[in-house]
Parts: C-alpha cells; sequence; structure tokens
C-alpha cells in the first residue's frame, strides 16, 4: 500500500515537471520566449494565414523568455504536486472504508471498497482466461475479453446477493417470530413463461435439518432463494400463494430487511465476499447496520471459537482453501444468530475431510443450536441418516421423503454397466515431471504412461497436486518431460500440441468466449483445422435432428446447464483429436442426468482412441468410468504407474 | 463454475425520481459553465476576469461531489453497488494498463458499452468512479482529475441516452446499435479531447505567445487559437489513436460484451406484465422496482433534493 501511496508523490513531481517543461515548448514553438538575456537560438518568425493570422510561429528564443515561461508555469504546477502530496498524507482506502459502512457517499465509498478488492481478482482471472485460451489454442481479444467480463458480471451478481441477504442498503428491520421458520402454502415458483414449482405446501420446524435434492435446473435454488427472498425481489422471479419466513410475508420483506434472523450461504462462496480479511467478513452484516465496532469483535471472535476458524481471523480472503472458505461464509451467514439458515451446494468443491467438518457444523447448528437448517445437495450419500427429512424435486413438485430414506442415491445405480474399454498401444510417456508454485512443491517426480483407449483417474484430497499435474502434462515447461505420440509437448507448434494433449481445466467456462453455440464450434473447427464440432456437440447432447441441431446452435453458451456446457468444451478440446484427454474434476457439482451425459462423453472419447485422464475426487464417479485408478498425495503419484494390461 | 443465483435473473437497479435527472442536468450544465470559462471570462466585467479560472477550477470539483453525493442514495442497492464496484476496478485496470502504451485510452469501450447496459445514470457514476479510482492508484491526480471525471462521466451516460434501434430482426438491431455505438465512440473520443483541451489550454500554454488565450479578444481569434491548439496537442495525435482503439475494441468486443454485462438484467421487461406490483415504467436505464407495497411507502415519490449542486 505504502509504494503505492509514495508512487502517486512520484508521479506527481514527473506531472508537475511535466507541465513546466510543456510551458517553454509551447512558447518557442508559438513565438513568445522573446525578450532580454541571453540569444539562444534565433528561428525564423514564420506567420501562418487565414483564421490564424495573428499566429506567429518560432522567433529568437532567449534565457530571459525561456526563465519567464518556466515561472509563469509554477502556480500550476505547485498546485499539482500540492495534489500529489495529499495521496501519501490521506490514507484513502481507510477512509473508504469508513465512509462504506456510515455517511452521505455510502455507495460511493463501498463500491470503491469493492473495485479495489476486485484487483487481486481481476488479474487471478485475467491470468486463468490466458491459460484457458493457450488450452484451447486460440487467440483474439474477444477469447480473453469475454470470459474476464462473464466473471467480473458473475462476481456482481453474486456480491449484490451476498450483500443484500446481510442487509445492506436495509432502511428497516423486519419483527421476527422465532418458532415458526417458514411455511410455504400452495405456492408456485416461476418467471413469466413458465413455472418451475407448483403448489408447494411444506412447514420447517426450528432446530431441523432439511436436506433439498433434485436434478440441476429442478428448482432447488429457486425453492430455496423463494424463502430467502432473493427470488422474488432480486431475480424478478414470481411467486403465487403464501410464504412466511418467520412471520414476515416473504413477498412484501425484501431480503435486506430480513438479514437479522435469515442467514443465506451462497453456492459460489469465494465470489461472495465482500470484504479483505475474514475477520471483517464476519463482521460485516453487523458493521453496516452500525453495530459499535466492539461488540463486532466480540461477536466475531465468539463465533470464530464456535466453528474452529478462530485462527483464520486475519487472514486474507483470498488465501482461505475451500473448506475454510466455506465454513467462513457459513459464519458470515450466522453472525447474526439466524432462525433460518439457507446454504446452497456447500459440498461441491470440498474434499473428504472438509465436507466432514461442514457436514458437522451444519449438523449441530440445526440440532444443538435450534436453527432451522434448509441445504440444497447433489450428493446425498454423505449426509447419511443425519437429515431430519428430504425434500425431493421431480417434474415441478416437491416430494416429502422420510429421514432416512435411501431411496435414490446419486442414480448411478441406473446408470449402464462400464462397458469394456480395449486398450491399446502407450501413447504418452511422462518422466520426472515436477511443478513448484514459489517454494512449495506441487507435483513431485511423476512418471507414468497413458495407453490408447484408457481411462485413469487420479484421485487425492485437495492440494494433493493434481490439477498442477494436469496442467503439467498439457503445458510442460521441461523438455523430455511428456512425450506423446513420439512428439515432444514441449517447444511444439500451438497445432500439433493442440493434436497430441487436451485439458480442460476444472473452471471450464474460461474457454467459452462467442455469443452462440454455432460461432464457438466454427472457431473451434477452424482453430483445429478440422471440422465437426458442431457434429459431435449435438451427438454428445443427443440431438439428432437438424431442427434441433439449429435450435442449439443459435443458444448462448452460457445459457447451457452447466452439464452442457462441459460437453460444449469437451466437444471442443475434443475437435482436434487430442491423443490425451484431460479433464480436471468432470463430475463436480454435476447432478446424476449430467454424470452420465459426461461419462458417456470420456467413454467416447477413450472408445476413439484417446488415453483419458481424469482428476477427480468423486468416488462414486471415478469407479464408474475409471478403468484404471492413479492415488495421488502431497504431490507424489502413489500407485504403480505403468499402464495396465 | 455456476453463479450464486444460477438460473435467476438479476439486474442493476437504482432510484426512480425525476428530479435526480433533472438535477443531473442541472450539475451538468454548471459543469460546462466550469468547462468552458474561458468563454465565459470574456463576458464578465474586467475586475472579475482574473478570478474565472480559480473558481472554474474550484466549482468542477464541487459539483462533482455534488452530484456524487446526489446519486449516492438513488443508487444505494446492492446489485448496483456490486455492478458499479467490479466495473470500477475493471475500468480502472484497464486505463492503467491502457497508460503504459501510449495512451490507448481503451477505457472508453469499457465506459460506452457499460453505459449502453446500463442507463445513462449507472454510466454517469461508472465514469466517474472508474477515473477517480484510477488516478488513486496510478498517482494522477491532479486539477484536471474533476475535470476528467465529468468528462467520462458523460461519455458514458452518453451512450446510455442513445435511442433504441428498432429494426427487422434482434440480429440487424443488434448491427445496427454496434454501428451507433462506434459511431458515438468516435464522436466522443475527438469531443473528449476538445472539451479537456478547452478548459485547460489557457493553463497549458499561458501568456505571451501567438496562440495564447486573450480575455479581452475578439471570439473568433481565441476560437483560431484554441483550434490550433488542440489540433496541434491532441486532435491528430491522442483523440484520434483513442478513436481508433475504441472503434477497433467496440467492433471486437461489443457484441460479446454487451451481451455478457445485459445477461445481469435480462428479464425486467419481460417480467413485468406478470407482476402486480410492476408500476414501473418500462425502458432502459437503472430504475428501482419498488419490489413490495411496503417500500414503496417507504420511499415518497417527491424525495428530498440532493444535496444541492454547489
Amino acid at each position: 500500500m505504502r509504494i503505492t501511496r509514495l508512487a502517486g508523490l512520484r508521479s506527481a513531481v514527473l506531472l508537475a515537471a511535466g507541465f513546466v517543461g510543456l510551458r517553454v515548448l509551447y512558447r518557442v514553438l508559438f513565438g513568445g520566449t522573446g525578450g532580454g538575456g541571453l540569444l539562444l537560438l534565433d528561428l525564423p518568425r514564420i506567420r501562418l494565414a487565414g483564421p490564424f493570422a495573428h499566429i506567429t510561429l518560432f522567433g529568437p528564443v532567449t534565457t530571459w523568455g525561456v526563465g519567464n515561461a518556466a515561472l509563469s508555469a509554477l502556480p500550476f504546477a505547485a498546485l499539482v504536486l500540492a495534489l500529489g502530496l495529499l495521496g501519501p498524507i490521506v490514507d484513502i482506502r481507510a477512509l473508504l472504508t469508513r465512509g462504506a459502512v456510515r455517511g452521505p457517499v455510502r455507495t460511493v465509498s463501498r463500491a470503491l471498497v469493492i473495485a479495489w478488492a476486485t484487483f487481486p481478482a481481476l488479474l487471478d482471472s485475467v491470468r486463468r482466461v490466458r491459460v484457458a485460451r493457450e488450452l484451447r489454442g486460440t487467440r483474439g481479444p474477444a477469447s480473453l475479453i469475454v470470459p474476464v467480463l462473464e466473471q467480473t458480471v458473475e462476481r456482481a451478481i453474486a456480491l449484490g446477493a451476498s450483500m443484500e441477504v446481510r442487509g445492506f442498503a436495509a432502511t428497516r428491520v423486519a419483527e421476527p417470530a422465532c418458532e415458526r421458520p417458514a411455511t410455504l402454502e400452495d405456492v408456485s415458483l416461476g418467471y413469466e413463461d413458465r413455472w418451475s414449482l407448483e403448489h408447494v405446501n411444506l412447514v420447517f420446524e426450528p432446530g431441523t435439518l432439511t436436506l433439498v435434492t433434485g436434478a440441476t435446473g429442478s428448482g432447488k435454488s429457486t425453492l430455496l432463494h423463494a424463502m430467502s427472498g432473493l427470488f422474488q425481489h432480486v431475480a424478478d422471479g414470481v411467486q403465487r400463494g403464501g410464504i412466511e419466513v418467520a412471520g414476515v410475508d416473504r413477498i412484501s420483506v425484501p431480503p435486506r430487511e430480513t438479514a437479522g434472523f435469515v442467514g443465506v450461504v451462497s453456492q459460489s462462496v469465494r465470489l461472495s465476499f465482500v470484504a479483505a480479511t475474514v475477520a471483517e467478513e464476519l463482521g460485516f452484516a453487523l458493521a453496516i447496520r452500525g453495530v459499535a465496532p466492539v461488540i463486532v469483535r466480540t461477536r466475531v471472535a465468539e463465533l470464530a471459537e464456535r466453528l474452529g476458524i478462530a485462527h483464520l481471523l486475519d487472514r486474507e480472503i483470498g488465501a482461505l482453501s475451500a473448506g475454510e472458505a466455506c465454513l467462513v461464509a457459513i459464519g458470515a451467514a450466522l453472525v447474526e444468530r439466524p432462525v433460518l439458515l439457507i446454504v446452497d451446494e456447500p459440498l461441491a468443491d470440498l474434499d473428504e475431510a472438509a465436507r466432514i467438518r461442514v457436514i458437522d457444523v451444519l449438523e449441530r447448528l440445526a440440532h444443538d443450536a435450534g436453527v432451522c437448517v434448509v441445504i440444497a445437495e447433489h450428493a446425498i450419500r454423505d449426509w447419511g441418516a443425519l437429515p431430519d427429512r428430504r425434500l425431493d424435486i421431480r417434474d415441478g413438485t416437491v416430494h416429502i421423503v422420510g429421514p432416512g430414506s435411501e431411496d435414490r442415491g446419486l442414480g448411478d445405480e441406473d446408470a449402464p454397466r462400464p462397458t469394456e474399454l480395449r486398450v491399446g498401444p502407450t501413447s504418452a510417456e511422462i518422466h520426472g515431471l515436477s511443478v513448484s508454485h514459489g517454494a512449495r512443491v506441487a507435483v513431485d517426480d511423476a512418471s507414468l504412461s497413458l495407453a490408447a483407449g484408457e481411462i485413469v483417474a487420479l484421485r487425492g484430497p485437495n492440494g494433493a497436486g493434481k490439477s498442477s499435474l494436469l496442467h503439467a502434462i498439457a503445458r510442460p515447461v521441461r523438455r523430455d518431460t511428456v512425450l506423446i505420440g513420439g512428439l515432444d509437448v514441449h517447444g511444439s507448434a500451438r497445432r500439433s500440441r493442440r493434436h497430441a494433449v487436451a485439458l480442460v481445466p476444472e473452471a471450464f467456462d474460461d474457454l467459452l468466449f462467442a455469443t452462440t453455440v454455432g460461432e464457438e464450434c466454427h472457431r473451434a473447427d477452424r482453430d483445429a483445422g478440422l471440422s465437426g464440432t458442431a457434429d459431435l456437440f449435438a451427438r454428445l447432447l443427443g440431438v439428432h435432428s437438424a431442427a434441433g441441431a439449429t435450435a442449439l446452435m443459435h443458444r448462448h453458451p452460457r445459457d447451457l446447464s452447466a452439464g452442457e456446457r462441459l460437453c460444449l468444451v469437451l466437444a471442443i478440446q475434443l475437435s482436434a483429436r487430442p491423443r490425451v484427454l484431460l479433464v480436471d474434476e468432470p463430475s463436480r457439482g454435476l447432478d446424476a442426468a449430467a454424470r452420465r451425459l459426461v461419462g458417456a462423453v470420456l467413454r467416447e472419447a477413450a472408445a476413439s482412441g484417446a488415453a483419458v485422464v481424469i482428476a477427480t475426487h468423486d468416488q462414486d464417479f471415478a469407479a464408474q468410468y475409471a478403468t484404471r485408478t492413479i492415488a495421488m498425495a502431497a504431490g507424489r503419484l502413489d500407485a504403480p504407474v505403468g499402464a495396465s494390461s | 463454475m455456476t453463479g450464486v443465483l444460477d438460473g435467476l435473473r438479476v439486474r442493476p437497479s437504482g432510484g426512480d425520481h425525476r428530479w435526480s435527472r433533472w438535477s443531473l442536468v442541472i450539475a451538468s450544465i454548471l459543469a460546462i459553465a466550469g468547462f468552458a470559462w474561458p468563454l465565459v471570462a470574456a463576458a464578465v466585467p474586467k475586475d472579475a476576469q482574473a478570478a474565472v479560472p480559480v473558481v472554474a477550477l474550484a466549482l468542477v470539483p464541487a459539483i462533482a461531489i455534488a452530484v456524487a453525493f446526489g446519486l449516492d442514495r438513488q443508487m444505494h442497492t446492492a446489485t448496483t453497488v456490486a455492478l458499479l464496484g467490479v466495473l470500477a476496478a475493471v475500468g480502472a485496470a484497464v486505463r492503467i494498463a491502457g497508460t503504459g502504451v501510449g495512451g490507448v485510452e481503451a477505457v472508453f469501450i469499457v465506459l460506452i458499452l457499460a453505459g449502453r447496459a446500463y442507463g445513462a445514470r449507472f454510466g454517469f457514476l461508472l465514469g466517474m468512479l472508474t477515473i477517480a479510482l484510477s488516478s488513486v492508484l496510478w498517482g494522477g491526480i491532479g486539477p484536471w482529475t474533476p475535470f476528467q471525471v465529468f468528462a467520462c462521466g458523460w461519455v458514458a451516460a452518453g451512450a446510455g441516452l442513445l435511442p433504441r434501434i428498432r429494426a427487422a430482426s434482434p440480429r440487424a438491431a443488434r448491427r445496427w446499435e454496434l454501428l451507433m455505438l462506434v459511431a458515438y465512440g468516435i464522436i466522443a473520443s475527438y469531443a473528449f479531447g476538445l472539451v479537456m483541451n478547452f478548459w485547460f489550454w489557457p493553463f497549458a500554454v499561458g501568456t505571451g505567445t501567438g496562440i495564447s488565450y486573450a480575455a479581452g479578444a475578439p471570439l473568433g481569434q481565441n476560437l483560431a487559437s484554441f483550434g490550433l491548439y488542440s489540433l496541434v496537442t491532441s486532435t491528430l495525435t491522442w483523440d484520434t489513436v483513442r478513436a481508433i482503439t475504441t472503434t477497433i475494441g467496440i467492433l471486437l468486443v461489443g457484441p460479446a460484451a454487451l451481451a455478457a454485462l445485459r445477461r445481469a438484467k435480462v428479464g425486467r421487461s419481460r417480467a413485468a406484465a406478470l407482476r402486480p406490483r410492476s408500476s414501473e415504467p418500462r425502458g432502459g436505464g437503472t430504475r428501482t422496482r419498488r419490489s413490495t407495497a411496503r417500500d414503496a411507502a417507504e420511499v415518497p415519490p417527491t424525495a428530498p433534493p440532493p444535496s444541492a449542486p454547489a
């Protein structure tokens, strides 16, 4: 921070000097440096014509004239310097932080605080998208700017929602009736063109844990955010029937006014963080309500203690692991001691250990602290018999499933049995691959060989180095570490590299930048120098009619569901028919149908002769689709590494 | 990666008061007077002429602050604040990155597209915040900053005020809109240079040269002097570079960027028909949907004016 502020002073000095210099230059150019003193230069006078007849260029340049010009510029230059001095003296960031909480320019200050906090995320986003561009093998400004902008807008929406549910800009506070956390009476929810849920009748009791399950797009989020109020008040959703949250009519009271007793943890917690440190984040709802800083600090410390995150309080918000970030988001939603806590897919990003911890926290909140906890989730297996009931959403209706009932798991049971994939000759050799981020070694001397037609699952906890390994195979930094079909991937040309290896990163949306699916496919064809991406994508989605395919090609890529988008990215990355396909966390956040879809794509890629490697901590998915599993821990591959025979 | 409201649609909103438009217009007129002080100075009595530049240097920042205070309350909703914040960061990043490459002022691309997508008032604030933030971070604060703040606010707001395009097909409408924005971008690039030069020219040149501002001289002579100054210092160089950058930028990223920005507010007019509480006027721009009856009572139709412009 200090550096930036001093840099401000330095540039003020440069600007002031530049101003004086320019003044002298103008005078020399436009005949104003004559007068007494020593004659420095005797330039010929040139008189202009027409409307500029009063202007004469050049003329004699004297010491007195130059000195006079410089002197006359000093008052303005002094003003520039004075403003430059303000920088090091005034701590603008601290002023903004204070102004954002109270005072007459809260909007502007808060917007600037957010802008300030967005810079690192923006740089990060640019860095990621540049890698994605390289992975896709494409160029041009659109492929960089559009994904960054999409992420920016997505971040703004997430931030806005997270501020709204924590009471930002509230002008009043609603009075809760704590004994009835939520009741829904003959509720229908949807947008103007269609209802996504109809005739829902539900009562939520204090001290209960409710799990809401259903496929992607079935209406889990709609149901949750109909209770948080974001659906009606921020997203322009339409509600029919009556929803009462702690006795307050949901349709007439916006989320910001119920922030005192409704806690919301959003799906992408990292995007919803509004502060710079964990302590600020936890205390945000209290601080913007104007609670005295001492009380905020006490409450935050107490809360952090209870959640076991006291050691994180001074941590930068960007330096949290996925599990820690999830706990911090839960803490931020709990700081006002809510009656109702709404949690949208908390486990999607987490590894086994973090899952257990988050489930434990949520379970204790419900059964010990008496909070009514409502959770949307794909993966019900992790929850075991803990939920008091499960609401399964199918075909626009909510089905109440009793406690402990095990009727429908992730839905992989009804998937076709894995077909035997014919494993072909070795197509890739990886020798002594290491990756370090700064001082930390992410991948330590990894060696393996891959055969055409196999699907290898790389398994291990978060931070084991799975992603780093995949990235290093796709973009090796050293020679002779990755050989695919006899080609050294390091130093190979863009196109031949695309034919050798393709990686679908975890943030696969980074690879999309066009406004229609058709355009994405067309660009992929062009970049790969081949054709057929559109046909491949349509086939992957099971669209066979020409009319259906045309309709699909006209859609906006971001309007597709997560599973469909992943298939689109897979189709794009398969467009160059790579010998090795690497996919990072292919099943993350996908429902049963989408998992089957993606699994089938991976199988098809393998059947057509590619060696497929997936990094996953999804045991079911790996068991279902992989022909071979390699375990990874602390950067080391510790399983037999030869190709299975 | 899916968003927090995956499948839900969101848009920014702000206050919906007629007076706010007028107060913005009045503030802009006052600011224009500040920009045009060399003309004003010729009209005031000789004794007062010396004070005019000083008044202008103080007036414009005062109006900028007054506008910020006035708009602050109206834009005080979570989504608007969040969008303003992240887009100001993008704008500032683009501006700071651009200063390193010979004044390729790509920031206009961000301002014009965002102003177009979210309306004049949002654009105005975004322009102001972008310049303020980038100046603080990069250290380019000077007497010119308030003037830049205003000029960039106008550039973004102007894009929001451009007419809605009606065409046979959405595709044609998008194409015409893009052409309109490119034309606007070129005009705005040169106009920005001209208005920034106009107030700064007497300060930059000082007295005693052929192109100096002469308070008593005929208007034609002063304009000719200004014209030559402007031509030499910016119109042929910076402004042309800016116009080219803006044109290329809007053509290359415009369609996708507009689509991305508008995705944050889809469904506003489509949703209005079904909702019983939709008393809002239709059309673009950033307005509050008073979501509730109680809320509506909270915000009286004649809210108090913002802190009076200086």
